[in-house]
């Protein structure tokens, strides 16, 4: 499994269509920094904007390799299902690690949202930040439940359950959508469990144990689906379908 | 190494078709794949050989029936495109690794085939650079370079030079003597005529029909004669009478094939 990872990390990497992921997410995290007025906030913009990267860095995963490179892996590997299990878990290791990033810049560009003694410094905002370690954690606890749901909207839409490019990002946004505006999406159910809590600036924003369930079956299920199909439809013979 | 411990590879009344309302690509075919047996797959284009040889290599799972005791495969698919972001010697390096050859042993392997096929030369250009044959001559090293115990070919040969065609069946012969299974798919009849022990032929669709190859059947000693009877059952309880008949000592069921709705 390990080989596989890496093989599977080393095309993602070496093909930069981690690029795009990258600098979209950058993007949003910094417009939801400037627009929002506590840390807390911050961070449940933060999370939520994991839900469209994952999707799109789990996507470009999918469509990364070619077909008859996926079979010979397969046949290695002793079989797709294992092959397919490594394409899904590197681009949500890779949306972990934006969202681990995506923390750390909230925290320091964090603007008086949890003012420690002689507010402005580094060490002062990381000061800050440990004064208040439930905001961050429940801040973590969010960008997970969004980073599973975006994994499972990506694993969902793509290949190779959808082939059809087109078909497949209007549905993969179609469910990123559907998993951030949606009720009874966890992403969705999280944030607003977590702002519906909130009493002050500095209080701490948890989601709910149903949105981390929720989360973790959704992409259990997805995940199974992707990886059953990997196993079923032969690539060529399927066409555009 | 792993088919002595669990007995020879075996289809049992494998199916496949994608999806319910497609039709059968294969049908109910059973057939038995011992250590050191060169199959040749023969049928039209589109007849679905290529998806034969991907249930047997595993690379997709029949829809019906079953393979049992598949031993360490390498797979060589019909077209290789190269759209990887590696060189050719990286690509083989992280195969040799998923195969499972890391490290030392498997640059050192992945050295020898290079040098086999007469691609050292080029082995540090790009994947997406390189021409037909060169992108074969890669698929073909990453299946062959573990030595693996059931080699699958489909048409591996075309886009080769002559001198890496001659390596490839020089190849072939190798696996087959060391023990190993080996099917293949070419249309020129030629390539290793005489050879194949087996030959499983596509006629009409879905129905596969194994035949004797030039090459005498390898059987126990105690069997000094080999012929072949087509036994025809009508009844609901067919897979009963057939495990009885397989349970015969020195009878081995050759192929099935079931008729009118099976499922």
């Amino acid at each position: 499994m390990t080989a596989l990872l890496r093989y599977q990390a080393a095309i993602l990497l070496r093909s930069h269509r981690w690029i795009f992921p990258l600098i979209a997410y950058g993007l949003l995290i910094a417009v939801g920094a400037a627009g929002s007025s506590s840390l807390a906030e911050t961070l449940d913009w933060s999370g939520a904007m994991l839900v469209p990267v994952t999707a799109f860095l789990t996507r470009a995963m999918l469509t990364a390799e070619p077909d008859a490179a996926r079979a010979c892996v397969a046949a290695a590997a002793g079989g797709p299902a294992r092959a397919q299990l490594a394409t899904l878990i590197i681009p949500l290791g890779g949306g972990a690690l934006l969202g681990l990033a995506g923390v750390i810049f909230d925290v320091l560009t964090a603007e008086a949202a949890a003012p420690g003694p002689g507010s402005g410094g580094l060490l002062a905002k990381l000061t800050g930040a440990a004064r208040h370690p439930g905001i961050v954690a429940g801040g973590l606890l969010i960008a997970l439940v969004c980073l599973l749901v975006g994994s499972a909207a990506g694993a969902l839409c793509n290949p190779p359950l959808l082939r059809h490019p087109a078909a497949a990002m209007l549905s993969t946004l179609a469910a990123i959508i559907l998993g951030l505006a949606a009720d009874v999406s966890p992403a969705s159910a999280a944030i607003s469990h977590a702002s519906a809590q909130a009493t002050g600036p500095l209080s701490a924003h948890w989601p709910g144990t149903g949105a981390l369930l929720g989360a973790a079956c959704v992409l259990a299920v997805t995940w199974g689906i992707s990886i059953a199909a990997a196993t079923r439809r032969d690539n060529w013979s399927q066409g555009a379908s | 190494m792993r088919a002595d411990m669990r007995g020879d590879m075996r289809l049992d009344a494998v199916g496949k078709r994608y999806g319910i309302r497609r039709p059968w690509i294969v049908r109910g075919f059973s057939a038995g794949l011992p250590a050191g047996r060169l199959v040749r797959v023969t049928g039209p284009n589109g007849s679905g050989k290529s998806t034969l040889l991907r249930v047997v290599a595993g690379v997709s799972r029949p829809s019906a029936g079953q393979v049992t005791a598949r031993p360490h495969c390498g797979y060589v698919p019909e077209r290789f495109p190269g759209g990887l972001p590696f060189s050719g010697r990286e690509y083989l390096v992280h195969l040799a690794r998923v195969h499972g050859l890391p490290g030392a042993a498997g640059r050192v392997r992945v050295e020898e085939w290079l040098e086999r096929l007469g691609a050292a030369s080029y082995a540090d250009q790009p994947v997406r650079s390189m021409s037909k044959g060169m992108c074969q001559k890669m698929a073909l090293i990453q299946a062959l370079l573990p030595s693996p115990g059931l080699l699958v070919l489909d048409e591996a040969w075309t886009g080769l030079d002559s001198a890496a065609r001659g390596a490839l069946d020089a190849a072939v012969r190798e696996r087959v003597a060391a023990g190993g299974t080996v099917l293949f798919v070419d249309h020129d009849p030629a390539r290793l005529a005489g050879l194949e022990d087996e030959r499983w032929d596509f006629g009409s669709p879905g129905q596969v029909t194994v035949l004797a190859g030039p090459a005498p059947v390898a059987v126990s000693p105690v069997v000094a004669r080999v012929e072949r009877v087509t036994i025809r059952l009508e009844a609901a309880d067919a897979a009963e009478a057939l495990e009885r008949v397989r349970a015969i000592d020195g009878v081995r069921v050759i192929s099935v094939d079931v008729e009118g709705d099976g499922r």
